[in-house]
């Protein structure tokens, strides 16, 4: 009697739990991290090393970690969900003290075997703690002003210490991930909107008092952020990479130059070209053809998290589920529009694609929660 | 859902009497709560679910849109920019009247390193020592070696030199197109184009901006890109212009001047055709404009044609005779006595070389260029009148030709026009005009009585502006003009077939603090040809001319100017398309019938 046949009312146990793993997904995953090798090859020159092979090897231990990670049962990981956070935040207090420095940012902690990140770590607990929290709380009190504080400062402390690495990418990511798991859990919309205005009434009113009595700001502050806005001012300097990537971008066309056929990006152009900025690698050598076939794999994936986050009952995986979905989609639709110069430069990875090891694991690691979701759901 | 109170116990109790057990209806009710406060919740977490799944969608179609316009676009080179403004990098061309290019763009490079991406700083200072000596090789490396990004080596390169950087191999070493204004003629008509240079300079171009002539009068134009390149067309003919510079440059030095300039007007138009001004320059290199303290005029950059203020001298005769006919006062042989001496407010007007000519007919003053003649002419005609037609002629105003350089003519008037302002000016003395304003009078003459503003832009068609004399005026003139060359001072002007009419004119040049050298003159022909029929004006003017002739030094117009105008005529009717002509009513043997 094969597993189709079987109606199983139950939640599967044991072994038998693999025949249950949202394999699509796994497929989805793999093709991605596949386009990742195949890029990490190129920017290399055709070659393996340095990028490619580290990072397979890393994406093999991602999926035993994935694997381990969806065998326990969702509700472990519920009970679990607190202390992942608060570990966390221990860490991200200790790369104060113990960090390596890297690339002018404090970052890692070095443990011997690989560096790690709790930056990255910091984003899939946030999540995990959040989706936990609000399946504790009992839905009538979402909205109660007290209720809505605790999660803001669960969200505003890891920003804040994110923040003083500094690494403004991902401070906006657990920002953005943390309001959107907020939204999702119902609080009332007024609170969201309220946010908003005041967000935007603050940046006008920082804008507007350019150059009159009450200015907000200093001159060069404001100049600071007028490149940063618009990169394009200062070609040379802070608008270097997004300039070159454009020149990638349209050099590639419709279908691209081919595979290893990239200039732009192998020629050393770009810095950077095997991590933040290895769509534009991709979007030289396959085109535009290639660039939204890998959106398409992207979209694909939010897909199936969506869908396993409806099938659930409980609060805690389908906000879970659901949280993991904008965290990724915030990944790719940061680092693309950043590359496309849709958005300012702020040091964001397209998500199991680029060379680094911490967010691949981390990725990895919240799929396997998706997919613990999706084994034990009720059925 | 309308909750239904169990207690108190007035309910209770009916309830317990129908036999129910309020207890368990008590939890259904509680069930079916908590099923609606789930479902409602549930409902509300697709809401949610929904508004972020738009947002979804809205996002990846933003992401595809843009991925979609940056592959069909062709990638643009990043422009470095000042304070925002784009540098524009196409400038129109000039062209003559006949489309042939005057001024175009010309693409060099520039160069420039990023020091970031080089890969070895030492062989790339090396190299660039060794192919541009005036570069220091430690000063490179120390720059190379910096913490800048981005540094000029070289404004403008050669091809040669550019394979050369190329051959270094160094990618930090890059280079910028540079557009350069060129001038394929070289020195032909230098001071109607003037020149250009760069203004703001950015990585891929820099901007051409005009610095003089024409080049500068129409900047805004040539560099709107709004023209969609629509080349400035001039009135110059680039083949006269030629020919001309050639016959002037050779008159000057056989006449031992120090200067010249000459003047091609199109009678009818206000045309300019040809404009020389020597010494010239070539606008590709142009020299550095004169420091405070030398006289301008000496500098090539000085525009004689609508710069060089002077005296004109019996060149204005004409018109004094011009207007005392246009006013009636007298005809073409009306007697009048130039029997000296004339003493006006206490100044004695003489002739040239202290002749006397007794009586003499309006004509022969003209002819015989009597200062005691035209002064009378000036008397009679009076200080207002005399003024108003000047006037009339844009003898007062900086003249209206296009050029940058032209506003800086501004002609001297006596600030009170006394009766001896009157007389000594119908001579051409006490005011000083540029050549640009005695051509413009004399088309005037030309014409028929017609003001023509001068223009360097071509025209087409008859340009007239306001009259200003009557066409029996103008035409008494141009008799008197013509007789000057078949017989008077200018006999050196006649050119067969083409009917030469004109005045001569010397005058002393003005000592910088007062009073007059008497061995510097400024000699000048105003021509106008044919003169039956007058198409063209031209003036030649020479700048301290000095020739032997019979063993004896001449400086006197007739001597130096007219033989030289004459040249110029010859050489340049043909290719003007006008046809050597036999002047009515002279034909030789037989005469027909005249009406």
């Amino acid at each position: 009697m094969s597993y189709l046949e079987t109606r199983v009312k139950s939640t599967p146990t044991g072994l038998r739990k693999v025949l249950f793993l949202n394999w699509p997904l796994v497929l989805l995953l793999t093709s991605v991290a596949g386009v990742g090798f195949l890029m990490l090859y190129s920017v290399a020159g055709g070659s393996f090393i340095p990028w490619a092979e580290p990072q397979m090897k890393r994406f093999a231990l991602g999926m035993t970690g994935m694997f381990m990670v969806a065998m326990v049962p969702i509700w472990f990981w519920r009970n679990m969900a607190a202390v992942a956070y608060g570990m966390s935040i221990l860490l991200l207090i200790s790369v104060e003290f113990f960090g390596a420095v890297g690339m002018g940012a404090q970052r890692w902690i070095d443990l011997g075997f690989m560096r790690l990140q709790p930056s990255e770590l910091m984003k899939i607990t946030l999540v995990m703690f959040l989706a936990a929290y609000y399946d504790w709380l009992p839905a009538k009190r979402n909205s109660r002003p007290f209720w809505v504080l605790i999660p803001v400062l669960i969200i505003l402390l890891p920003t804040f210490l994110v923040l003083r690495q500094p690494d403004l990418g991902t401070s906006i990511l657990l920002l953005t991930a943390g309001g959107a798991m907020m939204f999702l859990a119902g609080v009332h919309w007024a609170y969201f909107a309220a946010v908003i205005a005041a967000g935007v009434g603050l940046v006008s009113a920082v804008f507007e008092s350019r150059g009159t009595d009450w200015q907000l700001l200093k001159d060069y502050q404001y100049r600071r952020i007028d490149t940063f806005l618009d990169p394009s001012t200062d070609p040379l300097g802070a608008g270097y990479h997004i300039t070159q990537s454009k020149i990638a971008l349209g050099s590639g066309g419709w279908t691209g130059r081919g595979f290893m056929q990239g200039t732009q990006s192998r020629l050393n152009f770009l810095p950077e070209k095997h991590t933040d900025f290895i769509f534009t690698t991709l979007a030289e050598e396959f085109g535009f053809v290639g660039g939204i076939s890998l959106l398409g794999l992207y979209t694909l994936i939010i897909l199936f998290c969506i869908a396993t986050a409806l099938s659930c009952r409980d609060r805690f995986s389908s906000l879970m589920t659901l949280g993991v979905a904008v965290t990724f989609f915030l990944f790719f639709a940061v680092n693309m529009s950043m590359v496309m110069g849709l958005a300012p430069v702020v040091g964001v990875p397209l998500p199991m694609v680029s060379y680094g090891g911490s967010a691949m694991l981390v990725l990895m690691g919240a799929f396997g929660l998706v997919q613990s979701a999706h084994i034990h759901r009720p059925r | 859902m309308i909750r239904t109170p169990l207690r108190p116990l007035a309910r209770i109790l009916p309830a317990r009497d129908k036999g129910e057990n309020p207890d368990a209806i008590e939890r259904e009710n509680i069930r079916k709560r908590h099923v609606e406060m789930e479902g409602k919740a549930r409902n509300r977490a697709e809401g949610r679910l929904l508004v972020l799944g738009v947002f979804f969608f809205g996002a990846f179609t933003v992401v595809g849109a843009r991925m979609g316009h940056l592959a069909t676009t062709e990638p643009a080179e990043p422009v470095a920019t000042i304070n925002g403004a784009a540098i524009a990098a196409q400038r129109a061309d000039i062209v003559d009247r006949h489309g042939r290019i005057l001024a175009t763009n010309f693409e060099t490079h520039s160069l420039y390193a990023q020091p970031p991406q080089m890969v070895d700083a030492e062989a790339a200072a090396k190299g660039l020592a060794a192919i541009f000596p005036d570069l220091e090789e430690a000063e490179l490396l120390k720059d190379f070696t910096g913490k800048r990004k981005f540094i000029w080596v070289k404004r403008r390169i050669s091809p040669e030199q550019k394979q050369a950087v190329h051959d270094i191999g160094d990618p930090g070493l890059l280079f910028g197109p540079r557009e350069m204004r060129l001038y394929p003629n070289g020195p032909v008509a230098a001071h109607v184009l003037g020149g250009a240079g760069f203004g703001k300079e950015g990585v891929r171009s820099a901007e051409v901006i005009g610095v003089a002539g024409v080049e500068k009068k129409f900047d805004d134009y040539l560099r709107d890109p709004a023209n969609g390149n629509k080349p400035l067309e001039l009135s110059l003919d680039l083949s006269i212009q030629a020919a001309s510079e050639r016959v002037l440059l050779g008159g000057m030095k056989l006449m031992n001047a120090k200067g010249a300039t000459s003047i091609l007007l199109d009678v009818h138009t206000g045309e300019v055709i040809s404009m020389v001004s020597l010494p010239d320059f070539d606008p590709n290199d142009r020299p550095r404009p004169p420091t405070e303290g030398d006289d301008p005029s000496v500098s090539p950059l000085f525009n004689r044609a609508v710069q060089g203020v002077y005296e004109l001298g019996s060149t204005f005769k004409i018109f004094a005779a011009a207007q005392a006919v246009d006013l009636g006062l007298v005809n073409r042989d009306t007697i009048i006595d130039t029997a000296g001496p004339m003493k006006i407010g206490g100044h004695r007007i003489g002739e040239f070389q202290n002749k006397n000519y007794g009586k003499l007919s309006v004509s022969d003053i003209i002819v015989k260029s009597s200062n005691r003649g035209t002064g009378r002419l000036a008397l009679q005609i009076g200080t207002k009148r005399q003024k108003a037609f000047l006037g009339s002629l844009g003898m007062y105003d900086p003249t209206p030709v296009e050029i940058v350089e032209a506003s800086g003519g501004q002609p001297l008037v006596p600030e009170r026009w006394t009766d001896l302002s009157s007389v000594t000016i119908s001579y051409g003395h006490g005011i000083s005009t540029t050549a640009m304003h005695l051509a413009a009078g004399y088309a005037a003459i030309a014409n028929g009585g017609n003001y023509v503003s001068p223009t360097i832009l071509k025209k087409s068609g008859p340009q007239y502006g306001p009259r200003v004399m009557s066409r029996q005026a103008a035409d008494a003139a141009r008799h008197m003009l013509r007789k000057v060359v078949k017989t008077g001072t200018a006999s050196f002007g006649e050119v067969p077939g083409y009917a030469v009419g004109g005045k001569t004119g010397t005058a002393d040049k003005p000592k910088p603090r007062g009073g007059y050298y008497d061995d510097k003159v400024i000699a000048t022909f105003a021509s106008i040809f044919p003169s039956h029929d007058p198409k063209y004006v031209l003036i030649v003017t020479l700048d301290e001319p000095s020739v032997m002739a019979y063993r004896e030094e001449r400086r006197t117009a007739g001597w130096t100017a007219v033989p030289v105008a004459a040249e110029m005529i010859g050489r340049v009717a043909p290719l003007l398309g006008l046809r050597p002509d036999v002047e009515p009513g002279q034909v030789a043997g037989i005469t027909l019938v005249n009406n």
